[in-house]
């Protein structure tokens, strides 16, 4: 966990370096009024400040205070993985069927429950995206080569 | 005679058949929300909100008012059944509720919980009456400096409320800020921060980010660390739920302090329905004749909380309808629901809208008295609910955030944005950087930049305008004694730590 507050800290500093420079870019105040950069440029100084103090904290500590990677770190990658796949593919199975089938997979992957429950939920919650949002909200969902 | 007409206005609207739908669903759907831990009433709320665009905005704020007080009721059957606080604000009801149905009296406490609920609930709407027009009223007087001074002093109590590392609360704010500057510059019309990326220029929507930050998030913070308790299997009768003589005079004081102190704390920017409920529990401890009874079961460490998170989730729309600013995650998130609608919360609300602000204050009866109906006559199906598997309800989550970030623009980066900002929630909250100062920063923003420009412009430049008038004078002073807070309690720490004999 140390190292992981350490590479938080580091990524603060480096937002806060990058709103600086991007912001002093911009016109920090016009006549009367601050401008469009000065707003950011406050906030990157502030996120530096807080970045500096958080890491010199961490370093003068230097303690092991819990982990950042738990038992079941593992298991919520794996759901991150089929939610980004599921996401790839949503233009080419739609929102229906591409939602649908994270579900199965998940309820397989994560809850081990048996094949047919998991086809069996994957086809009712098809259905349901499809009439509820489709439908019923009228929300134009991206359908997809089958067209659901 | 203005009040009761107003109220009947409210209860003219509120009764019609469809409001009455709406706000039962909003209870029901509150009080489940509540049971299931890992769901909260903000990610409730946001899943929703992009659903509800072609729906009345009366209506539709009947319903997440709903679920917001529903959720303190829900939260309650499992702390005190499997000691698992299904909501924040039902953490401290955990020490006292679950002690007691380990001793056969979970229907006591179940029923204190909602009898107390109930009456600090009704009692904060009565004085959400009386109070909101007034403050409303005061915040006629509100220009630029005020509104610039009021957010000021938001984000510096955040710092006091907000956890016990102020440091990242303030990294936090920060980052909502810049999410707030994103896209377009309203007065220059200069793009910032948007790289050349056309879905940029007009910011990235509120919805987007709560839908990735609260829902999908939790999806991942809940696998990690699965919120499982042994369900007390205790046969309950509705005898069991009936309070004895001695547990109703121990409780009734309780009730009335926890409702005292949830409204005050619900109003408070910031301040939220889990410091009301953490606020009520202290104070009976240390009010108590008999302290040693605390996290033993005593049924005053049940009836405190439980009406103080009530009272709050009610008093907390105060300032979000008189003034505009919002004092918790869920408020902000309803305030996006505003902003979605065309309505501009404020002190001009109670004028131009009355219907609205009538209609739901009137609901709230409503909608507390079915929730008492609930709690007392139909705990075995919440307790029910329970058994549904994570990974379904997991997969409900995400279908919602999904549907949801794509509804806003019909585009599918706002999809991806969202499961950007899923993964950022999960690293912060693993990181212990709060998220509540970033939602809230995020909301208001555009409303403290805008108003600090406005006030320049009036003032010709001179920073004096916000310490010359009175009322934004004393919002920024609160605000600066409250981004002093830490430095003030580790210098009070220093001085009270033993001397240590060097001899």
């Amino acid at each position: 966990m140390w190292l992981a507050e350490l590479i938080g800290g580091v990524a603060v500093l480096i937002l806060g370096v990058a709103v600086v420079f991007f912001s002093s870019q911009l016109s920090y105040y016009s006549e009367f009024e601050p401008g469009p950069g000065f707003l950011p440029l406050w906030v990157g100084v502030v996120l530096i400040g807080c970045a500096i103090f958080v890491i010199i904290n961490i370093l003068k500590k230097h303690v092991k205070i819990g982990t950042f990677f738990k038992p079941r770190t593992k298991l919520g990658l794996h759901v991150l993985i089929i939610i980004f796949i599921t996401f790839l593919l949503l233009p080419l199975l739609g929102f229906s069927i591409g939602l649908a089938l994270f579900v199965g997979i998940t309820m397989r992957i994560m809850g081990k429950h048996r094949w047919v429950s998991c086809g069996l939920t994957a086809v009712v919650t098809a259905i349901a995206i499809h009439f509820i949002f489709g439908h019923w909200l009228s929300i134009p969902l991206p359908t997809g080569i089958i067209g659901w | 005679m203005d009040l009761l007409h107003n109220l009947y206005t409210g209860f003219s609207i509120a009764l019609t058949f469809n409001n009455i739908i709406y706000c039962l669903v909003g209870v029901f759907f509150g009080q489940i929300v509540g049971v299931l831990p890992g769901i909260g009433a903000p990610t409730a709320i946001a899943l929703l909100l992009p659903l509800t665009f072609t729906v009345n905005p009366t209506s539709a704020l009947i319903m997440f008012a709903g679920i917001y007080y529903g959720v303190a009721y829900g939260g309650t059957i499992t702390s005190v059944l499997i000691n698992v606080p299904g909501e924040s604000s039902t953490v401290m009801t955990c020490i006292d509720g679950y002690q007691m149905a380990l001793k056969g009296r979970a229907g006591a406490a179940l029923s204190v919980a909602a009898i107390g609920s109930w009456l600090a609930g009704t009692a904060s709407v009565i004085l959400l009456m009386t109070f909101a027009p007034a403050l409303a009223k005061f915040a006629l007087r509100f220009g630029p400096p005020e509104y610039f001074a009021l957010a000021f002093m938001a984000f510096g109590l955040l710092t006091v409320f907000g956890g016990a590392q102020p440091i990242k609360i303030v990294i936090s704010t920060m980052l909502g800020l810049l999410l707030a500057t994103i896209g377009l510059d309203v007065v220059s019309g200069l793009p910032r921060f948007a790289f050349g990326v056309p879905q940029l220029l007009g910011g990235i929507d509120f919805i987007v980010i709560i839908c990735g930050i609260f829902g999908v998030a939790e999806v991942f913070n809940s696998i990690e660390e699965p919120e499982e308790g042994e369900l007390i299997k205790q046969k309950m009768r509705l005898r069991d739920l009936f309070l004895t003589w001695e547990e109703w005079i121990a409780s009734r004081w309780a009730i009335l302090r926890g409702g005292i102190i949830g409204f005050f704390v619900g109003m408070i920017p910031a301040g939220g329905i889990t410091t009301a409920s953490f606020l009520a529990y202290l104070g009976e401890k240390r009010l108590s004749k008999h302290p040693e009874r605390f996290g033993k079961g005593a049924i005053e460490g049940v009836a405190a909380p439980e009406s103080a998170n009530n009272a709050a989730s009610i008093s907390g729309f105060a300032p979000l309808l008189a003034l505009g600013i919002p004092g918790s995650p869920t408020t902000a998130v309803m305030l996006a629901g505003f902003m979605m609608w065309g309505i501009r919360p404020g002190p001009l609300l109670f004028q131009t809208k009355p219907d609205l602000v009538w209609g739901l204050i009137a609901s709230m009866y409503i909608g507390n008295f079915l929730l008492l109906l609930m709690n007392i006559f139909l705990i075995p199906p919440f307790v029910a609910i329970l058994r549904l598997p994570y990974t379904i309800i997991m997969g409900f989550i995400v279908i919602f955030a999904s549907v949801g970030a794509y509804s806003v623009n019909n585009n599918l980066f706002d999809v991806w944005m969202m499961l950007g900002f899923g993964v950022l929630g999960y690293v912060m909250k693993k990181l212990e950087y709060p998220i509540v100062p970033l939602v809230l920063a995020l909301v208001l923003g555009r409303l403290a930049e805008n108003s600090l420009r406005q006030a320049l412009i009036i003032s010709g430049g001179s920073l004096f305008i916000f310490f010359t008038r009175p009322i934004s004078g004393i919002f920024i002073a609160a605000g600066i004694l409250a981004y002093l807070t830490p430095v003030i309690r580790w210098a009070l720490k220093g001085l009270q730590r033993p001397k240590v004999d060097t001899a």
